[in-house]
C-alpha cells in the first residue's frame, strides 16, 4: 500500500462519487412541500370561491390575484426559511417563544378550522362524483378509505409522489380556459386594473378569495413538511424556488377558473351556489368536455386536499402535545399521529353522510375562524422571523418585512370586515 | 417555609405577586434561578417582573421569606433588587427549560418540558423533576381539573404524571454566558451509540450540532456510525478537519470510507491526511471498491496471524488490540503473502492450551466471499453457514477484509431499527 497521500483523481474515479444525475434527482427530490402546499389552496372551498367570484363579478376580481400571489410568496417563504434554518416546525417555534397556553388554544382553533375544511373536501368529492352519477354513499366511504390507506401505508416519499401527480391534474382548468376562448385582451386589461366596490357582497367575495389563498394551517403544514424532509440551510434556495413556483402556479389555476366562469356563467347571467352548479352549468355553454374537466378538477382537488388536511391536523396536534409526528414512522411508533389522522378523516367524511347536515353554515364558520386566526399567526411569524437569536443572519430584510407587515394589516382590516359584515347584513 | 406540601410545580408560582412584609407589591414572579448541577440543583434566587413594560430584576433567595400559600413575601421592606446580570451562568428555569426540548438520557428520547417539579426542604428549594407528561401540559393551560373530571367520568382513569428525574436530563439550550460543565458529558456518553444517534436525528439542526460537538472523540465516532448518512455528512462538516480526522480514526474503516465518499474530494483528502497512516491506508483501499459489493461492505479491522503463532500469543494480541478491532470472534490465519489459510474462532482459542500452535487448531474448511460478491450472495452465505463474519478474498485468495453480520442486516432490512 502506497504511502502517498490520496490524490483527488483517485477519489474522483472511485465508483462511489456522486454524479450529475444524482444531483438532478436530488433537486427534484427536494422540491415538493412548496408545490403541494400551495396547490392544496385550490381545494373544494377554493374552487367554489373562485367559481362564484367569476360567475358573479366576471373578470372584476382578477386583479386581486396579483397582490395575493405576492403576499402568498412572502408568507410561505418566511415559513420555508424558518423551517430550513431552525429545523423546527412552526408550532414548536411558537411554543418555545410564546408558551404552552397560547400554542394550545391556537391548536384548538386550527383543528376546528381544519375539520370544517375537511368536511368541505369530502362534500366536494361526493358532489363531483354525483355529476357522474355516483351516489355519495359509495363515493364517500371509498374515497375516505383510499385517503386513509395512502398515508397510513405510505412513506413520505411515496405520499409526496402521489400528491405531486395530483398537482398535474389541475391542468384540467387550464385546458378548459383555452377551450372557452375568452377575450384575452379584456382579460389582460382586467388583470391589471383594480376594481373596487364598497358593496358588502363584493367585499365578502374579495375576503373569501384572499382568505382561501393564504390559510393559516398551510403555513404550519409547509414548515412541518420541510422539517420532515430534512432540508438544511444549504438546500434553502431549492426550498425558496419551490415555494415561489408553487404560489404562482396556484394562482394561475385560480386565474383560469375565474376566467372560465366569467366568460360563460357571468356573460349569460347564470347564478350558481356551489362548484357542482358551476360544473353542471358549463355543459350547455361550453360543451361537455369543459363540464367534465371542471368536475374532474373538483374531484382531484377535493381528494388531494382531503388527504392533506387531516395530515396537517395530525402534525400540529402531535407537535403541540409532544407526540411523535411523521409519516415515515410506522403505526406503532407514532400511534397518536395516525389516530388523530384517522379520526379527522372519520369525522370529515362521516358528517357528510348525515342527512340535513348544515354544511354551508359549518364552512362559513370555518372561514370566519380562518380569518380571525390568520393575522395572529402572521404576527407571531413576524416576531419569530425577526429574532436574530433564532434565525442568525436569515432574519427578514426590510422589503420582506414591509410586504409581510402590509399583508398582516390588510388581513386584519379585511378580517374585521368579515366578522362585522354578517352582523350588518 | 410554613407550607405542608413538600413538592410544587413551577407553573403554580409563576405570576404570583411578590410583596414586602408591609404589604407593598413589588411585582410578579417571572422565573426561578438555580445553580447548574447534576443532582437536584438548588434555587439561588428569583426573577420578578414589574410593571407593564416587564422590567425584570433579580432577588437572591435569602431575601425570600415565604412562597406559599397566597403570595410571595420578602424578608425586608427595602428594595432587594439586583440587575439580571447577577444571574450569570446560572440557570433561569423558565427561560431555559419551560416549553423547550431536553434529552432524557435514561429513556434515550427527546422530550419537551411541560412543567418543572420542585422540592422544598427547610428553606431550600431544589429542582427535582422535569414534567413531560400530558398532565403537565393540562396543568399549564389550566385544564387539569377539567380533564381529571372528564377522564374520571369517562374511563375512571386518572392521567398520571410523567416525570424525568433531573439527573437524567441533558439540557439543549445554550445561554450566552453558559459554560457547560464537563461532568454533564458523561450523561450522554452513558447512552448506547444507537440511542444517541436516534436522539441526534430527532433534534433540530442547532441542537444536534451542539450535542455532537460536545461529545468526546470516541463517543462521537460511535454515534456517527449509527447515524443516517445524510446527517453524518452534515455533522462531520461542522467540525474542524483535524477533529474530523480524529473522529474517523476511531470509526470502523468501512464506515469511515462510506462517509468520506459522500464528501467533496478536497475535504475528504484533508481529513485523510490528518488520519493515522495505517488507518488512512485501510480506508483508501476500501474506497476503491464499489459500495454495493463485498469490497465496499467489508472492514479491515480484524486480526490476522501466521500459522506459527501460539494460542497464547494470539490471545494476548486480541487483548491488546481488541478495543479497536471490529471482529474479535474470529481470527484469520494467513501466510506471508496474505493468502487466507484458515480461521480460528475465539471459542477454539479459549479451549486450547496456551502453548499450542494455531496451525494445529485452525479450521481449514474455508467459507469466504469474493470482493465483488453482492449483498444477496453474502446473505446466502450467512444464512447457509450461520457464521458471524465472512472473510473476503480476491482472485488469488488473498485476504482483503471481513464482513460483519450486522452490515448484512442493515442491507437486507434497512427499515428496521430506524
Amino acid at each position: 500500500m502506497s504511502d502517498h497521500p490520496l490524490t483527488p483523481e483517485i477519489l474522483e474515479s472511485a465508483p462511489r462519487r456522486q454524479g450529475i444525475v444524482k444531483k438532478m434527482t436530488l433537486f427534484f427530490a427536494l422540491m415538493g412541500p412548496g408545490i403541494i402546499t400551495s396547490m392544496v389552496d385550490n381545494d373544494a372551498g377554493g374552487i367554489t370561491t373562485y367559481s362564484l367570484a367569476g360567475a358573479e363579478y366576471g373578470k372584476a376580481l382578477l386583479w386581486s390575484l396579483i397582490p395575493i400571489t405576492l403576499a402568498l410568496i412572502v408568507v410561505q417563504e418566511m415559513c420555508a426559511r424558518m423551517g430550513v434554518v431552525t429545523g423546527k416546525g412552526l408550532s414548536d417555534l411558537i411554543r418555545e417563544r410564546f408558551g404552552a397556553k397560547i400554542t394550545f388554544y391556537l391548536m384548538i382553533v386550527l383543528v376546528l378550522t381544519n375539520l370544517g375544511n375537511t368536511m368541505a373536501e369530502f362534500a366536494g368529492i361526493s358532489a363531483s362524483l354525483e355529476i357522474f352519477g355516483i351516489s355519495k354513499y359509495i363515493s364517500i366511504p371509498m374515497s375516505a378509505a383510499f385517503v386513509w390507506w395512502l398515508v397510513v401505508k405510505g412513506t413520505y416519499k411515496s405520499v409526496e409522489k402521489v400528491f405531486l401527480g395530483a398537482c398535474f391534474f389541475y391542468a384540467a382548468y387550464i385546458i378548459c380556459g383555452f377551450i372557452i376562448k375568452p377575450d384575452w385582451g379584456d382579460v389582460a386589461r382586467q388583470l391589471v386594473t383594480p376594481t373596487f366596490s364598497m358593496d358588502a357582497r363584493f367585499l365578502t367575495m374579495l375576503i373569501g378569495v384572499v382568505g382561501t389563498t393564504i390559510a393559516p394551517w398551510m403555513q404550519f403544514y409547509l414548515q412541518s413538511s420541510i422539517v420532515d424532509k430534512g432540508l438544511k440551510v444549504g438546500d434553502y434556495r431549492y426550498a425558496r424556488f419551490d415555494v415561489i413556483q408553487g404560489s404562482i402556479i396556484v394562482n394561475v389555476v385560480a386565474f383560469f377558473i375565474i376566467v372560465v366562469c366569467a366568460a360563460t356563467l357571468f356573460k349569460d347571467g347564470i347564478r350558481i351556489e356551489t362548484a357542482k352548479d358551476a360544473a353542471l352549468s358549463l355543459y350547455p355553454l361550453a360543451g361537455k368536455y369543459c363540464s367534465w374537466l371542471f368536475a374532474f378538477g373538483l374531484l382531484n382537488a377535493s381528494l388531494f386536499a382531503a388527504s392533506i388536511l387531516p395530515l396537517s391536523t395530525a402534525y400540529f396536534v402531535c407537535e403541540g402535545l409532544g407526540w411523535e409526528a411523521s409519516i415515515d414512522r410506522k403505526f406503532i411508533e407514532a400511534p397518536q399521529f395516525y389516530a388523530v389522522y384517522s379520526l379527522s378523516i372519520l369525522i370529515g367524511a362521516g358528517t357528510i353522510l348525515l342527512p340535513n347536515f348544515p354544511l354551508i353554515k359549518i364552512m362559513l364558520f370555518s372561514q370566519v375562524l380562518n380569518g380571525i386566526v390568520l393575522p395572529v399567526i402572521l404576527i407571531f411569524m413576524l416576531i419569530l422571523i425577526n429574532d436574530k437569536k433564532l434565525m442568525g443572519h436569515y432574519t427578514n430584510g426590510p422589503i420582506s418585512n414591509t410586504i409581510a407587515w402590509a399583508t398582516t394589516v390588510v388581513m386584519i382590516i379585511l378580517s374585521i370586515f368579515l366578522i362585522v359584515s354578517p352582523l350588518k347584513l | 417555609m410554613p407550607y405542608e406540601e413538600n413538592f410544587f410545580f413551577l407553573s403554580e408560582i409563576i405570576g404570583k405577586p411578590v410583596f414586602t412584609p408591609t404589604g407593598r407589591k413589588m411585582g410578579k414572579l417571572f422565573d426561578l434561578v438555580t445553580e447548574r448541577s447534576e443532582i437536584y440543583p438548588a434555587v439561588l434566587g428569583m426573577i420578578i417582573s414589574f410593571g407593564l413594560k416587564r422590567n425584570l430584576s433579580y432577588i437572591p433567595w435569602n431575601s425570600v421569606k415565604t412562597l406559599f400559600p397566597e403570595a410571595i413575601v420578602l424578608t425586608e421592606n427595602e428594595r432587594q433588587f439586583f440587575p439580571l446580570s447577577q444571574v450569570n451562568e446560572n440557570m433561569a428555569l423558565r427561560e431555559e427549560l419551560l416549553d423547550k426540548q431536553i434529552v432524557d438520557t435514561h429513556g434515550a428520547k427527546v422530550e419537551r418540558v411541560n412543567d418543572l417539579h420542585l422540592l422544598i426542604s427547610n428553606h431550600q428549594v431544589r429542582l427535582a423533576h422535569v414534567d413531560v407528561g400530558l398532565r403537565g401540559l393540562m396543568r399549564r393551560v389550566g385544564w387539569e381539573r377539567m380533564i381529571d373530571r372528564a377522564f374520571d367520568w369517562l374511563f375512571a382513569y386518572k392521567l398520571p404524571n410523567r416525570f424525568i428525574s433531573w439527573k437524567f436530563v441533558h439540557t439543549l439550550s445554550t445561554h450566552p454566558n453558559f459554560v457547560r460543565l464537563n461532568i454533564s458529558q458523561t450523561k450522554l456518553s452513558q447512552l448506547h451509540p444507537a440511542d444517541l444517534a436516534d436522539i441526534m436525528e430527532d433534534l433540530s439542526i442547532h441542537d444536534r450540532v451542539a450535542i455532537f460537538n460536545s461529545l468526546d472523540v470516541e463517543t462521537a465516532a460511535e454515534a456517527l456510525e449509527e447515524t443516517d448518512p445524510k446527517i453524518q455528512k452534515s455533522l462531520i462538516e461542522t467540525v474542524s478537519p483535524e477533529k474530523a480526522s480524529d473522529i474517523l480514526d476511531e470509526m470502523s474503516p468501512t464506515e469511515a470510507a462510506d462517509l468520506l465518499s459522500d464528501l467533496s474530494p478536497e475535504k475528504a483528502d484533508r481529513i485523510l491526511e490528518g488520519m493515522e497512516q495505517e488507518k488512512a491506508n485501510d480506508v483508501k483501499e476500501l474506497l476503491t471498491y464499489n459500495e454495493e459489493t463485498a469490497g465496499g461492505l467489508m472492514t479491515t479491522s480484524y486480526l490476522a496471524i501466521s500459522p506459527e503463532t501460539t494460542v497464547d500469543e494470539t490471545l494476548t494480541m486480541l487483548r491488546t488490540q481488541g478495543s479497536s478491532l471490529d471482529i474479535v470472534y474470529y481470527v484469520y490465519v494467513i501466510d506471508k503473502d496474505e493468502t487466507l489459510q484458515g480461521v480460528v474462532s475465539i471459542k477454539e482459542l479459549l479451549r486450547a492450551k496456551p502453548e499450542n500452535l494455531v496451525k494445529d487448531i485452525y479450521e481449514t474448511r474455508l467459507i469466504c466471499a469474493k470482493v465483488d460478491d453482492n449483498a444477496d450472495d453474502l446473505a446466502e452465505i450467512f444464512a447457509k453457514y450461520g457464521i458471524r463474519a465472512i472473510p473476503v478474498v480476491d482472485e488469488s485468495n488473498h485476504l482483503k477484509g471481513v464482513i460483519r453480520f450486522k452490515t448484512i442486516l442493515e442491507i437486507l432490512a434497512p427499515e428496521l431499527g430506524k
